[in-house]
């Protein structure tokens, strides 16, 4: 039913004799939104910049959309896909306009008008104001500027998205709204997000698969219900704790929070099993 | 003094801007090269790290090398004039402009440079549409110092024979001419000042984002531009049109100067080609001669002692009995001697004149009965020459009282206030023509014969035999007090050395 747009087959990465990744396999489907989750240095920058063919496997494939990106041109491969990275990585000679039509002018540097059109679209989509356009980099907050990076990394509309630890720059009110605004969007254009970040909270809330990573290897690859309900080993349940004590209930039904979220999530389970 | 400079600017602005225009033409062409091949090797040494520290190695190496010695170096490749001055200039700038694009690409945020790798940009994309933009303001105040440099270095364009602001310096130092120096000097820095000044306004405009600037940036940028090609098309143009051009260099000495001059008034007014005078060229007759063989150089005013000396490398002291001798030497080199002026610039000794009269002192002999008495004075190398103090009084059995060590500078004023008596001068000296004393004659030919004549390449005699007509013209024509005072003229009075030049002309009635 569902088909597989990113698979890696025994992938294995070394840096001399320093092995990264081990024997990596997992498979994202269309229309996932997967968070890697992790401590620094588990591989799941590694992981995620392999996709795009920033780094090559030493050994293994993987697939995109069906094909190994062995058989594909780096280049080409890149351009179908979003990329969007931690910090206010803008490109500071250019206006807002300019960045985000970065790629779509790789791409098709002629039609300036269906540039134009993708780059007012991606500006309402991510929320900026039109009268932005002109602006650069530097003149802009913190938020602005990842809204801007999102944008950019969209504005060619490609299949799958890739984020490394986008909001991680930013204070904790805006990364809140960013993280509703980049859910909104997932929901809105069905494309396929893999999303680094080193915050549980985050990578619980945005995601529809979690793909938790230590030492290199998958510790869980499950849904966000499912990891809180059912940690597959310590170094999950560890990573966890507290969000399996936190109540997410609503403002209104507050009051109610009687257990957490992984407590009332574990009743029927509970019921079943009498 | 100011005052003079000032009165030497406005009196001469023709002149100055003559060169003002050379010195603009030779800094622009290097800098344009430089700033061309610089940019190039500068990104791919950047695209390429692992050739960065041997190419930035030489070149830090060659930088080391001392201005005059790089143009000794490059004179038997391409020459004297221009093109040496131009290639010497766009060596020096190379190593600031490679330096600053090197700079300028390699510390390039490396985040920016994958965000832009990760998005599927080519290498040469983001080399052109991520580094190089980002880069721009390192290049630039690279940029800006490799101007001002050029522009200072061009002065010594001159030294090989170039043109330039350089030729005013070298011309007010040789010819004792503190003003002309000065504004040389002065309109080299003002010239560095402005060009500096003038790129730091683009530097800031290249800062401005807004739209507008960037579309004024842009029609300043093709002005500026078209500005250029012109310039040099125009450049080209004017050399291009070379027609029947006999081309006269100068040693950096006074009396050269004037002669050149002679030649440039008395060539063009008698026959119909015309003059390149290159005056001054440093080195003399070491650079001078190379540039005669390769054809560069038609003709130059040479002394029959330095060419037996130094061209035909004999040891012996030459006299004038062996001229047949390096004439017919000279022609199997392609050359000719002609157009002998008859006045000699060598060696003498001369005695203050109330001695030279009380002692009845004509010739070196006759001082010999005196010297114990008297003080002697030379410069300091006299002493140390081999042919030099010893040597003579050796010959002619001198034995002085005392002797001095002078300054060059010095000499006359010490004769004058009685500290010397007698003193080694060169027999042209412009100073001689005021002071009060006797020159000597060198009766046991101590001291080579430098006959004053001019050397001409035979195959350009051939073409051209109207020249015979204006060396027979002048032949003989300049006896050595004629030559000091023109020298008095130009070193003490500040003549002109044209003006010097024409005023002889017609009171030998040579000019029309």
């Amino acid at each position: 039913m569902s088909e597989k747009i990113i698979e890696f087959r025994h992938v294995k990465k070394t840096y001399g004799s320093n092995t990264v990744i081990e024997d990596l396999n997992f498979s994202v489907e269309k229309g996932d939104f997967v968070t890697v989750i992790g401590s620094s240095g588990c591989g799941k920058t590694t992981t995620l910049k392999m996709i795009n063919a920033l780094i090559q496997p030493t050994d293994g494939d993987i697939f995109v959309e069906g094909t190994n990106i062995r058989d594909r041109d780096p280049v080409q491969l890149r351009r179908s896909i979003g990329y969007a990275i931690q910090g206010s990585v803008l490109f500071p000679h250019m206006t807002v306009e300019q960045n985000i039509a970065y790629v779509p002018n790789l791409l098709n540097k002629k039609d300036k008008k269906r540039t134009g059109e993708a780059v007012d679209k991606w500006m309402k989509i991510v929320g900026l104001d039109p009268s932005m356009k002109e602006r650069y980099p530097s003149e802009l907050s913190g938020g602005q500027q990842q809204r801007v990076g999102i944008a950019r990394a969209l504005a060619a509309s490609p299949e799958i998205l890739l984020m490394d630890e986008p909001f991680g720059a930013v204070d904790e009110i805006t990364r809140s709204s960013l993280q509703d605004e980049i859910r909104r969007i997932h929901a809105e254009t069905n494309i396929t997000v893999l999303f680094v970040t080193h915050d549980i909270q985050e990578a619980l809330k945005l995601a529809t698969k979690v793909l938790i990573m230590d030492h290199g290897e998958i510790q869980q690859y499950d849904t966000p219900d499912r990891v809180l309900q059912h940690p597959a080993n310590e170094f999950v349940e560890k990573l966890v704790r507290r969000e399996r004590h936190t109540c997410l209930l609503a403002e209104d039904r507050i009051g109610g929070c009687e257990f957490s979220r992984a407590a009332s999530g574990m009743k029927p389970a509970a019921g079943k099993t009498e | 003094m100011i005052r003079n400079v000032f009165k030497l600017l406005v009196q001469r602005w023709d002149f100055f801007a003559k060169l003002l225009v050379e010195h603009l033409e030779i800094s622009f062409l290097a800098i344009a090269i430089a700033i061309v091949f610089g940019s190039i090797v500068g990104i791919l040494i950047s695209e390429y790290q692992k050739s960065a520290k041997w190419t930035l190695g030489v070149i830090n190496f060659v930088y080391t090398i001392p201005s005059i010695s790089m143009l000794g170096f490059l004179i038997p490749f391409s020459g004297v004039g221009n093109a040496t001055a131009v290639i010497a200039l766009t060596i020096y700038a190379l190593l600031p402009m490679v330096r600053s694009v090197h700079t300028g690409l390699t510390n390039v945020d490396p985040a920016i440079v994958e965000a832009a790798k990760g998005m599927g940009s080519t290498r040469s994309q983001i080399l052109f549409k991520v580094k190089i933009p980002l880069a721009m303001p390192v290049i630039m105040s690279g940029i800006r110092n490799m101007v001002t440099m050029t522009i200072a270095l061009a002065g010594i364009a001159s030294f090989i024979g170039a043109g330039g602001l350089g030729v005013a310096i070298y011309r007010g130092i040789t010819t004792n001419n503190a003003a002309m120096t000065i504004a040389g000097s002065l309109l080299t820095a003002a010239l560095a000042l402005i060009a500096d000044f003038l790129l730091g306004i683009v530097e800031k405009r290249m800062q401005k984002h807004s739209k507008k600037a960037k579309h004024q940036n842009k029609i300043a940028g093709i002005t500026a531009l078209v500005l250029i090609v012109s310039l040099i098309a125009g450049l080209a143009a004017v050399h291009g049109t070379n027609r029947k051009t006999i081309n006269i260099a100068t040693k950096p000495m006074t009396e050269q100067y004037i002669l050149g001059e002679m030649m440039d008034i008395l060539i063009e007014q008698d026959t119909d080609l015309k003059v390149n005078l290159t005056q001054g060229v440093g080195g003399g007759t070491s650079n001078i001669e190379p540039a005669m063989e390769s054809g560069e150089f038609d003709l130059y005013p040479e002394y029959t002692g330095t060419a037996w000396n130094m061209v035909l490398k004999n040891t012996d002291v030459y006299t004038e009995d062996q001229f047949g001798e390096m004439q017919s030497a000279y022609e199997d080199m392609g050359m000719t001697w002609t157009c002998m002026y008859g006045f000699e610039n060598t060696y003498g000794l001369v005695v203050r004149k109330d001695i030279a009269d009380q002692y009845n002192i004509r010739t070196y002999s006759d001082l010999a009965q005196y010297a114990p008495e008297l003080t002697f004075g030379a410069e300091y190398d006299f002493f140390e020459r081999e042919d030099g103090y010893d040597s003579l009084c050796e010959t002619y059995g001198l034995n002085f009282g005392n002797t001095m060590d002078l300054d060059i500078g010095l000499k006359y004023q010490a004769l004058a206030e009685k500290q010397i008596d007698v003193m080694v001068v060169f027999t042209t000296d412009g100073q001689l023509a005021d002071a009060d004393a006797v020159v000597l004659t060198d009766d046991k030919d101590f001291f080579p014969s430098y006959l004053c004549g001019n050397v001409i390449r035979s195959e350009v005699l051939e073409e051209y035999p109207q020249l015979q007509d204006v060396f027979d013209k002048l032949a003989g024509q300049i006896q050595n007090e004629d030559m000091v005072k023109m020298n008095y003229e130009a070193e003490v009075e500040g003549k002109e050395p044209r003006d010097v030049a024409a005023e002889f002309l017609q009171e030998k009635g040579l000019t029309q």
